[in-house]
């Protein structure tokens, strides 16, 4: 696909800057940071070195150093800075703030700086904001762990089960923090269970960064089962908070029919549960009788009581 | 023949961006590279070229240098709107911004996270964005809707969705999350509702142009939201096994009740809300009191067997 003029001009433009806050940079680096071939990185380089401002002698063009790969700019004119936000990019940064400073609301300190930084995103127009962000984010152990992703380092910690209802002493090799309909997850590999696993973060305590992980990449094997259960149409809820691991859904009968990738039965058993009586185990036939006899155990707890 | 429009957008942009005073056409002409031809034509190469520059945000001043005669212009652009200053930000700051652009590098924002991103890293070299491991926001909810949606509550552009089966035309005021959903506050009719942003209709589109209402000064987003949780509290008590219900126990005080059962208080507003929680740990939590709440699990619960 080739580019407009004026979308290159834009590019070409925006690498100098770029450059110029990173010297010695690669073609090859450039080319994945501005998401363009290295030829045509190449070209616009070669582009920017013939413009400049008027007069167009040596002295008024943008001058470049470009050899074995690697560029420097030597003059960058009046490109000398990155051009400013546009207005999608602003609300990114002021949604991404906003998520922040949820995440930091036990950090006091970090709390006044994205406080300050958010006032120069936000156009508050009078006082009242336009975004508000109300999770249980706040996070103790945002900074450690975060640290030990970028120094691939074992995390120790006790987690609480919600889908067992135990709690257990892990060792992690932590992945990624990432948030998903509004709640914060880590992701990661388990030592002792040797395989991925995923930890709300919100059920993590006393956690410890401890030594550097000596393996680079781990295999797992992903136990995956296809379930289909049918939900009552009234409960979109349970539908929209699990979108990502929904394959297929199709209307039969008043009801919604679904097809969905589990890989934690527990969780799903007292999901089910929880939303009683909407949801219904279609197959595997042995999740539908387990499923019963849960909630017999439950009739039973109550009739004991009374 | 690209090559030679690329190169005059980019010259006409530094030019206009270098000057201190509003530069006229026939200066543009003369001094700025790649214009060339008759006067016509010249005329047509800047008028496209403008359109351009204007269609990528950038944004040219114009002012009428003469007051008699009002076609002799001047253009400019003004390097605090161009640019952005490096002094405005702190290296720690630059830290945060990082952090905050790359939230949604996994999402359906990457575009303008990357874009975003880009930019930042042109404000100091020296923070790598590899530097930070920060979160990311996987988001299973179309974010560009939130986006357009944001852009039109800061921009006062009403808007035209469908939402229940009803296309509904909306002033928007303001966003705000809830048990992990975003919700759009915006007034339909004369009246201010909530609009929960996964069941706004995909076909979503802007009915106005900027400003184009005011929103009233007594509408306070977070006095809104308040309003619809209205909380009433109640306690139940409930029974709960011993060594089971985890995340019960560590929210609330448990006392003894026998050998099998310890007892406890929870708080709640909304009775679903407190019998979701409940069921989810199954035949190890038994309620006590109220009775309602006792009739309702066992009545819900019975609709899950014999099915």
């Amino acid at each position: 696909m080739s580019d407009t003029a004026a979308v290159r001009a834009l590019r070409t433009m925006d690498l100098i800057p770029y450059i110029l806050e990173h010297p010695g940079i690669s073609i090859n680096h450039l080319s994945k940071v501005f998401n363009a071939s290295e030829k045509e990185i190449e070209k616009d380089l070669q582009l920017a070195f013939m413009c400049g401002l008027p007069g167009y002698t040596p002295y008024e063009l943008i001058d470049l150093t470009y050899e074995e790969g690697v560029v420097s700019i030597i003059d960058p004119q009046v490109l000398n800075k990155p051009r400013n936000f546009s207005s999608s990019e602003r609300v990114v940064i002021a949604l991404g703030l906003e998520i922040l400073r949820e995440l930091n609301l036990a950090n006091a300190d970090n709390l006044k700086k994205i406080d300050n930084l958010s006032k120069k995103f936000q156009d508050t127009k009078g006082e009242d904001l336009l975004i508000m962000v109300d999770q249980n984010l706040s996070f103790p152990f945002l900074n450690i762990i975060n640290q030990a992703i970028f120094e691939t380092r074992v995390l120790t910690f006790d987690y609480q089960s919600v889908s067992k209802d135990i709690l257990s002493s892990r060792k992690v090799v932590p992945h990624k923090l990432y948030l998903q309909n509004g709640y914060l997850y880590l992701s990661g590999y388990d030592l002792q269970a040797q395989s991925d696993r995923i930890f709300k973060a919100d059920q993590i305590l006393n956690c410890v960064i401890g030594e550097k992980s000596d393996a680079q990449k781990f295999d797992q094997v992903k136990d995956e089962e296809i379930v289909e259960i049918t939900v009552d149409p009234e409960n979109l809820n349970f539908i929209e908070r699990n979108s990502s691991i929904i394959i297929e859904q199709e209307m039969s009968q008043g009801q919604l029919l679904v097809k969905l990738r589990v890989s934690n039965f527990d969780w799903l058993k007292r999901a089910i549960l929880s939303n009683a009586p909407s949801i219904k185990v279609v197959s595997p036939r042995s999740l539908a009788l387990e499923v019963e006899q849960m909630a017999s155990n439950i009739v039973s707890a109550y009739s004991d009581q009374s | 023949m690209s090559d030679q429009k690329t190169e005059r957008l980019i010259n006409l942009t530094l030019a206009l961006l270098s000057t201190k005073r509003f530069l006229t056409k026939s200066e543009i002409f003369k001094n700025v590279a790649g214009y060339s031809g008759s006067a016509e034509t010249m005329e047509r190469m800047f008028e496209r070229d403008k359109d351009d520059l204007r269609n990528l945000g950038i944004r040219i001043e114009v002012r009428a240098l003469d007051p008699l005669f009002e076609d002799d212009q001047g253009y400019l652009i003004d390097s605090n709107t161009f640019q952005i200053n490096p002094e405005d930000f702190s290296k720690e700051e630059i830290l945060l911004l990082t952090m905050a652009a790359n939230l949604w590098h996994q999402s359906a924002l990457k575009h303008d996270s990357n874009a975003a991103l880009l930019k930042i890293q042109s404000l100091d070299g020296s923070v790598a964005t590899n530097t930070v491991a920060s979160p990311v926001v996987e988001d299973s909810e179309d974010s560009k809707k939130l986006l357009f949606i944001v852009d039109a509550i800061e921009r006062l552009i009403t808007l035209e969705f469908e939402y229940k089966g009803v296309i509904r035309q909306v002033k928007p005021y303001g966003i705000y999350t809830r048990k992990g959903f975003w919700y759009l506050a915006a007034e339909e009719k004369d009246v201010v509702k909530s609009f929960k942003l996964i069941r706004i209709g995909e076909r979503i589109k802007s009915t106005s142009k900027s400003n184009a209402f005011t929103k009233p000064s007594n509408f306070k987003l977070s006095s809104f939201k308040e309003s619809l949780n209205a909380p009433t509290i109640s306690t139940a008590e409930i029974k709960i096994r011993k060594n089971q219900a985890l995340a019960l126990r560590r929210r609330y005080e448990a006392e003894e009740l026998d050998s099998e059962w310890d007892k406890l208080s929870i708080d709640y507003s909304f009775e679903e809300d407190l019998i979701e929680t409940l069921l989810w740990y199954g035949s190890n939590v038994v309620v006590i009191s109220p009775k309602s709440i006792r009739d309702q699990i066992i009545n819900l619960v019975n609709g899950l067997i014999n099915v």
